[in-house]
């Protein structure tokens, strides 16, 4: 059958780095086509290309069989092409209604109401929605609602070709349901859709064929049909592990630090977990399994996240980031620009903002005993000490990333609670900080990480604990991590039980 | 509670609740101080709804998509001096030409937000410091006659009792503001744009031609309303206008409009010229004292500000309970 959409040999480059290279793809009609690939795979740089977002450097898109440009969003969509972000889309002021028509071309200037109202009704009806007022504020629905109106906005513009990113990621088990059910109707009513998924389950179950892209290059073009799980993930990692990180010490396996009962409402349902000195553990699990919540709800930074936390053997009270300072408990936000750190300031008051008890004199902060301090930590990141008077943010991810960590070293070990630790870093800063973290390790602090990226868990971690939608899955100590498990962990770990 | 402030923000409900508490003015005057509204009295309090209202609703629509255009005081200013000096080649030319000076002014304002992707209020106050100067320039800082005495009787010659051509024009504007945004795709997609302006541009509505749309009318909107005053008092001058923008902030706020965009109505905007209009006017025929015009107005704007407050039924139970626990306890 004629592919309704179809990307030949498609580069694309941002800067040196080479996103896609000589990637070619194609759906036929009435067909739902998991894009499948670990992060930086290219998959979102590939799904923008064909809905107008980016412009390829080289190689062609063909609409219906003909080489065809697309120019810009609203072209995607006179060529009834529709996207569903993974970030939510709602004007939450506007009815629920008119956030189904929002941005549709086909919407006369007055419009007429009856028409559009029967209309958003039948797609809303069709996405599981039928309970819900057309007059309602889309501000005041759940989460799930949104997506799932965000899907009917799709459906009124009657598209051929609909692309889903991780559309269930945050959604209940009744929620993605009516997602499922909403996609099959509409491979029924011969529409193609496009699906981009972490979760292989949701694939295996749902998806006609699977494309797998590995470091922006073609893998494999398959029917789901003829691939196993397996043989999925495989293709998916289908590399070996480099000599980026370094070897795991042999520290004492002395508690340091005990969870147990973590609880946040919504995003995480009770969990229990200890970490020894000297040691990494790595919370790993997709968006919505609660990993990142965890380790935030640590560092003082959810209100409502209740539990026991026991460091050295002394309960230590959770949302206090005051008291996490005096005990030496720092995190490292993978929001470097938002939260992390302070980007307009030079790298010496970076190093310092923090531990203005250490650089103070007589209750004065004096210039020689700050850039004392930041020479000092400077040393042990290993960032150059000439940029210690440099603007922040004019330094590299990785050496902003340094700075992050070299802030939170202390005299005296702590514990490091660090989100994706390595994002927005190259790959030569990146085995330098692995090396750092495993210093700090060997010096007796104890690591509580997070990271979507499978590879730096396999090769980092000390321990592994495995999430799945705000639970723990499993444990696994050094010898036992393995990258395929992990991946059916946090991926469905239900439909593997079911299939094994 | 909640429940009530969400109500209130219903533009309708809002522009009903505010006209209760304009009949109320009047029945409080009419019993205590024996004060009968006559048709003199409506007419000088809707001159003074045409003045306020235009800047107020172009003000309110760029609050309504998320920015806030401060130029409109430089624009009145500038629109009433142009309007007067080109008016001598006819009356609807100098309108026409102030109008479009209005247009251009708000484009190339928020050309300048958009492709530079500056904050509205840093524009716009320089907007308005430009405009106020040119008008200073074109004027040499003196005020302009406007020689044809006919045209400002034309535009005060009551109609209907209590109306002028000024007013029925500004009530004609916001009518049509009202429709554009309740009826039509473009209003939808102006309440997107400032509701949720990434949604608003990944759902496809073109945020930036929305933007352009608003400031544009903003500027003629300031421009028509000093060109009319001016007109109106035969006379224009850089400085001789009275200062229109505070009102308009304060009509657009009692209005309903939220400085953080995506709420607000042309018809709510209305209701908050009026009940300033309604005060003021109300205020003087009562004898009080103009200065105290400012505080009674900054009163009525503090209370709709608090009732604004989000989760306001949530806080004044905490309070209640904080109160009680505290009796309880002693």
């Amino acid at each position: 059958m004629m592919p309704v959409i179809e990307a030949r040999n498609i580069s694309k480059n941002f800067g040196r780095f080479q996103a896609l290279r000589n990637v070619s793809f194609s759906a036929a009609p009435g067909e739902v086509h998991a894009l499948c690939g670990e992060n930086g795979a290219g998959k979102s740089t590939l799904v923008k290309i064909l809905t107008g977002v980016l412009q390829p450097d080289d190689g062609q898109t063909l609409i219906g069989g003909e080489v065809h440009g697309i120019a810009d969003t609203q072209h995607a969509q006179a060529l009834k092409i529709g996207y569903v972000s993974q970030e939510l889309s709602i004007a939450p002021h506007l009815s629920v209604l008119d956030n189904v028509w929002l941005g549709c071309r086909g919407v006369p200037l007055l419009h007429r109401r009856n028409e559009l109202r029967e209309r958003a009704r039948r797609a809303l009806n069709l996405v599981g929605l039928a309970h819900l007022s057309l007059e309602r504020r889309a501000g005041t629905l759940a989460l799930g609602e949104q997506q799932l109106v965000e899907i009917a906005r799709m459906m009124v513009r009657d598209v051929a070709v609909l692309f889903l990113d991780e559309p269930t990621a945050t959604l209940s088990d009744r929620e993605i349901e009516c997602v499922f059910s909403a996609i099959r109707e509409l491979r029924r009513n011969g529409k193609t859709m496009i699906y981009i998924s972490h979760r292989l389950g949701e694939v295996m179950d749902l998806c006609d064929r699977v494309t797998i892209l590995r470091n922006g290059e073609n893998v494999i073009s398959t029917d789901v049909a003829d691939i196993s799980r397996g043989k999925l993930v495989e293709h998916m990692l289908g590399r070996s592990l480099s000599e980026m990180y370094p070897q795991a010490g042999g520290m004492s396996s002395v508690g340091a630090l005990e969870i147990r009962g973590l609880m946040v409402p919504g995003k995480i349902r009770g969990l229990d977990f200890a970490v020894p000195r000297g040691k990494i553990l790595c919370l790993a699990g997709q968006m919505g399994s609660g990993a990142t919540e965890a380790v935030r709800a640590l560092a003082g930074l959810v209100h409502d996240a209740t539990g026991s936390v026991v460091l050295d053997g002394m309960p230590l009270k959770l949302g206090s980031v005051h008291t996490l300072l005096e005990r030496n408990m720092r995190f490292v936000s993978e929001d470097r620009a938002g939260e992390g750190l302070f980007l307009n300031l030079s790298v010496e008051e970076n190093f310092a903002a923090t531990q203005f008890d250490v650089v103070r004199r007589f209750g004065l902060l004096l210039p020689a005993p700050v850039r004392e301090l930041a020479e000092r930590l400077a040393d042990i990141v290993t960032v150059n000490p000439d940029r210690l008077r440099s603007r922040c943010g004019d330094l590299s991810g990785g050496n902003q990333q340094k700075i992050a960590i070299g802030r939170c070293i202390t005299p005296g070990s702590g514990i490091l609670l660090m989100n994706e630790p390595t994002r927005g870093v190259d790959v030569g800063a990146r085995a330098e900080i692995y090396a750092l973290m495993r210093q700090l390790c060997d010096q007796g602090y104890a690591v509580v990480m997070t990271s979507t990226d499978l590879e730096e868990v396999v090769g980092l971690a000390d321990m592994v604990l495995t999430m799945y939608r705000g639970a723990r899955v499993s444990l696994y100590g050094r010898d036992e991590i393995s990258a395929s498990r992990i991946l059916l962990d946090i991926t469905h770990p239900l439909t593997y039980e079911n299939a094994a | 509670m909640t429940s009530i402030s969400r109500l209130i923000a219903e533009p309708i409900i809002r522009a009903c609740v505010l006209f209760l508490f304009v009949a109320l003015v009047f029945a409080v005057s009419a019993v205590f101080a024996g004060v009968v509204v006559d048709a003199t009295t409506m007419f000088s309090v809707l001159q003074n709804f045409a003045m306020i209202g235009l800047v107020a609703l172009g003000l309110g629509l760029t609050v309504l998509i998320g920015e806030f255009d401060l130029s409109v005081a430089g624009m009145f200013i500038l629109g009433g001096c142009v309007a007067v000096i080109v008016g001598s080649n006819g009356p609807v030319f100098g309108l026409a030409v102030a109008v479009l000076i209005g247009i251009a002014g708000g484009i190339i304002q928020a050309l300048l937000m958009i492709r530079l992707g500056l904050n509205s209020v840093a524009i716009t106050l320089g907007g308005l410091l430009t405009f106020t100067g040119i008008a200073h320039v074109l004027t040499e800082s003196k005020s302009v006659l406007f020689n044809d005495l006919s045209v400002a009787l034309a535009m005060n010659v009551p109609v209907l009792g209590v109306f002028s051509l000024r007013s029925l024009i500004t009530i004609a504007c916001f009518l049509a503001g009202g429709v554009l945004i309740t009826y039509t795709r473009i209003g939808r997609d102006i309440v997107a744009t400032g509701s949720n302006r990434h949604a608003a541009r990944v759902a496809g509505v073109s945020t930036s031609h929305m933007l352009v749309g608003v400031f544009a009318v903003s500027g003629a909107l300031a421009a028509l309303s000093g060109a009319l005053l001016s007109f109106g008092l035969s006379a224009a001058s850089p400085t001789g206008l009275s200062n229109v923008m505070i009102p308009a902030i304060a009509a657009v706020i009692l209005g309903g409009g939220s400085l953080s965009g995506g709420v607000g109505h042309p018809i709510g905007i209305a209701a908050g010229v009026l009940v300033l209009a309604i005060v003021r006017s109300g205020l003087t025929v009562l004898g009080v004292s103009p200065s105290v015009h400012e505080i009674v107005t900054g009163a009525l704007l503090l209370v709709v500000a608090i009732l604004d407050g989000p989760a306001l039924g949530e806080r004044l139970y905490q309070f209640k309970s904080m109160v009680t626990l505290r009796v309880g306890s002693i």
